[in-house]
């Protein structure tokens, strides 16, 4: 993918493939900012839809994995696997009712109703993930903060947060990774190029009935995938922990 | 400043019963010791009294005001946990003044009560450290100075020392005591271990499944155990128990089997007339039992028979557990007194060393 992104047309195209392109360009690279689509646009509308979502979807998720994980009351159980049932539900299913319900709100075709869309995909597996953080946190630290005298939201929020905060930033690159991803949300919920997304802006733009522009389409590509990789590395590490965390960790 | 006092405390977990009908009256200033086996209730009393648990029935009253329904935060506790529960993303500085900052005080007089308190317990260097560049013990100084440095009216200690090693744990137990003198607060304190009751307490409560056994003075608990269970629990090493037949005559009444004897005085002989058994469990404790030959033995108000199962060598002294017809009874004799294994050996005590208990309940014969 990178080597085709830095190849010319006629050398993308060759019957028999190079390995390393034979006279490098960056004319790809330059084509995605000055030809007639609107690529940054497409960087800004991913970017910010998928961090507004990670933002939230944490917002969100951390109060109500810690009341999964340290309340004691009776729903407590089914709660929780109520949450890990809508996960499992394929991303297709929630795909009608999440229209109409945009529709109705009047934020389809918006960067607020992609947001909407990725957050409840998001958000069960982002509840579940920080609730395996939370349980990890012993309770004497937080019997210890509620004797000091402080109640429980600031406990969660001077005590608990602190502690799970590589969990945090775990979880969010998760729910960001995914929702970067996700296209069919995009696809479905924007009609307008321009409020495009880039994995959607990349299906919709290079592909045509008659020729592709392989070399720009994985010049797009990768500018896709580079933040994504940089993500992932830098939550590597963490991220494995949490998984397996989140692995052993029971209801 | 408090007094505590718990009345017919109970606490269930769904159908187990954690504590039944505990009574407690706590002084002002006073050091009690909960102390008792793993699963005996006395943690979950201590979080009763610190309101982390509800009582599901009976009253705590502080200062004869009823707290059942009053929060952890208004209760004016401190409480040290077993493995610290120190804030490991906070500097020793802001553990310890976390609590004060909640109560609106101003900074540079928490400043002065951490500085205080800090050269109290000697980590005045490790103010700007967090709990995980410390030792055990520098932990465990910091979580004891975290309760201080708020001047709590009662404080909770639930096995404060259970993770330090045999030397430091000493040492601690003598700083703790310090300091509770210096603050002069209530303070109850949970431990397993019957050494650090013995040593530490003013009062000790012997708990077992959930209930108050006894509650009293080091040398009450001691001297006159209330059951086998007290008797058996406090001590080291654990005195030992043989059950006899009752035989009672117009002249008196004798204990008497194949390979025991004992001489009762008459007091005991009239508490045992009085009661209806025909079993009764004679308890000694070692440090009263002597070994003796046949012929000095004879002079003596209790003489036991028995085969030695272990010798245990400490020193200065040597254990010595016998098994006899009736139980095993470990005696605590000089070293140089030359015993071995499969022995044959005589063991002597005088009758006013001797406890008796109930064969069915285990209650003391008084």
């Amino acid at each position: 993918m990178i080597a085709t992104s830095f190849k010319t047309e006629l050398e993308a195209s060759r019957l028999d493939p190079t390995l390393w392109p034979h006279d490098g360009t960056f004319a790809n690279y330059v084509g995605l900012w000055s030809g007639s689509l609107p690529f940054v646009s497409f960087f800004i509308n991913t970017v910010v839809t998928c961090i507004a979502t990670a933002v939230i979807a944490v917002m969100i998720a951390t109060p109500a994995a810690y009341a999964l994980s340290r309340g004691r009351f009776r729903l407590r159980a089914p709660i929780g696997y109520a949450i890990l049932i809508f996960r499992m539900l394929p991303l297709v299913v929630l795909l009608a009712p999440l229209y109409l319900l945009l529709l109705h709100a009047g934020l389809l075709d918006t960067r607020a109703g992609l947001i909407v869309g990725f957050t409840t995909f998001g958000l069960p597996f982002a509840v579940w993930m920080m609730k395996s953080f939370i349980d990890a946190v012993p309770i004497e630290i937080e019997e210890a903060a509620r004797i000091d005298g402080y109640p429980r939201w600031q406990i969660l929020v001077r005590v608990v947060a602190p502690l799970i905060l590589p969990g945090l930033t775990t979880t969010a690159t998760f729910v960001f990774m995914e929702a970067w991803n996700n296209l069919i949300y995009p696809l479905t919920f924007v009609t307008t190029l321009e409020r495009q997304t880039l994995p959607a802006a990349l299906v919709l733009t290079f592909t045509g009935q008659f020729k592709t522009d392989w070399g720009g389409m994985m010049a797009a590509a990768t500018l896709t995938t580079l933040p994504l990789m940089i993500a992932f590395f830098a939550v590597q590490r963490s991220m494995v922990r949490g998984l397996t965390s989140g692995a052993v960790a029971g209801a | 400043m408090a007094s505590i006092s718990l009345r017919h405390v109970e606490k269930r977990y769904g159908d187990v019963l954690a504590l039944a009908d505990c009574n407690l009256e706590i002084a002002d200033h006073e050091f009690i010791v909960l102390v008792g086996p793993s699963g005996s209730g006395k943690t979950t009393l201590l979080r009763v009294i610190a309101g982390l648990e509800h009582v599901s029935a009976g009253e705590l009253y502080f200062n004869d005001v009823c707290v059942n329904d009053v929060d952890v935060s208004d209760r004016d506790i401190a409480m040290v946990f077993q493995n610290y529960g120190l804030y490991p993303h906070m500097s020793v500085y802001d553990n310890m003044a976390f609590g004060l900052r909640r109560r609106r005080i101003a900074t540079d007089e928490i400043d002065r009560h951490v500085r205080r308190t800090a050269k109290m317990l000697s980590i005045e260097p490790l103010l700007n450290r967090r709990p995980r560049q410390l030792s055990g013990g520098q932990r465990q100084r910091v979580a004891l100075g975290r309760a201080i440095v708020r001047d709590p009216a009662v404080f909770l200690l639930d096995e404060p020392l259970s993770n330090l090693d045999a030397h430091l744990r000493v040492q601690m137990r003598a700083e703790i005591l310090k300091v509770h003198r210096a603050v002069a607060a209530t303070a109850v304190y949970v431990t397993h271990d019957q050494v650090e009751a013995l040593t530490m307490g003013d009062r000790i409560a012997v708990m077992n499944d959930g209930r108050i056994h006894q509650l009293g003075t080091p040398g009450e608990l001691y001297d006159g155990p209330v059951d086998k269970f007290v008797a058996s629990f406090i001590g080291t090493p654990a005195m030992g128990f043989i059950s006899f037949c009752i035989q009672r005559s117009s002249d008196g009444v004798a204990l008497i089997t194949d390979s025991a004897r004992i001489r009762v005085s008459m007091a005991q002989a009239q508490a045992l007339r009085k009661i209806s058994a025909d079993l009764i469990v004679v308890g000694i404790r070692p440090e009263h039992l002597t070994l003796e030959t046949e012929r000095e033995a004879s002079a003596t108000d209790v003489s036991v028979r028995g085969r030695v199962e272990m010798v245990e060598m400490l020193g200065a002294e040597q254990y010595v557990h016998v098994n006899t017809d009736g139980g095993s009874l470990t005696a605590r004799v000089p070293r140089n007194q030359p015993v071995k294994v499969d022995d044959t050996v005589i063991l002597a005590a005088a009758a006013a060393d001797l406890h008796f208990f109930n064969h069915v309940t285990g209650s003391a014969l008084r």
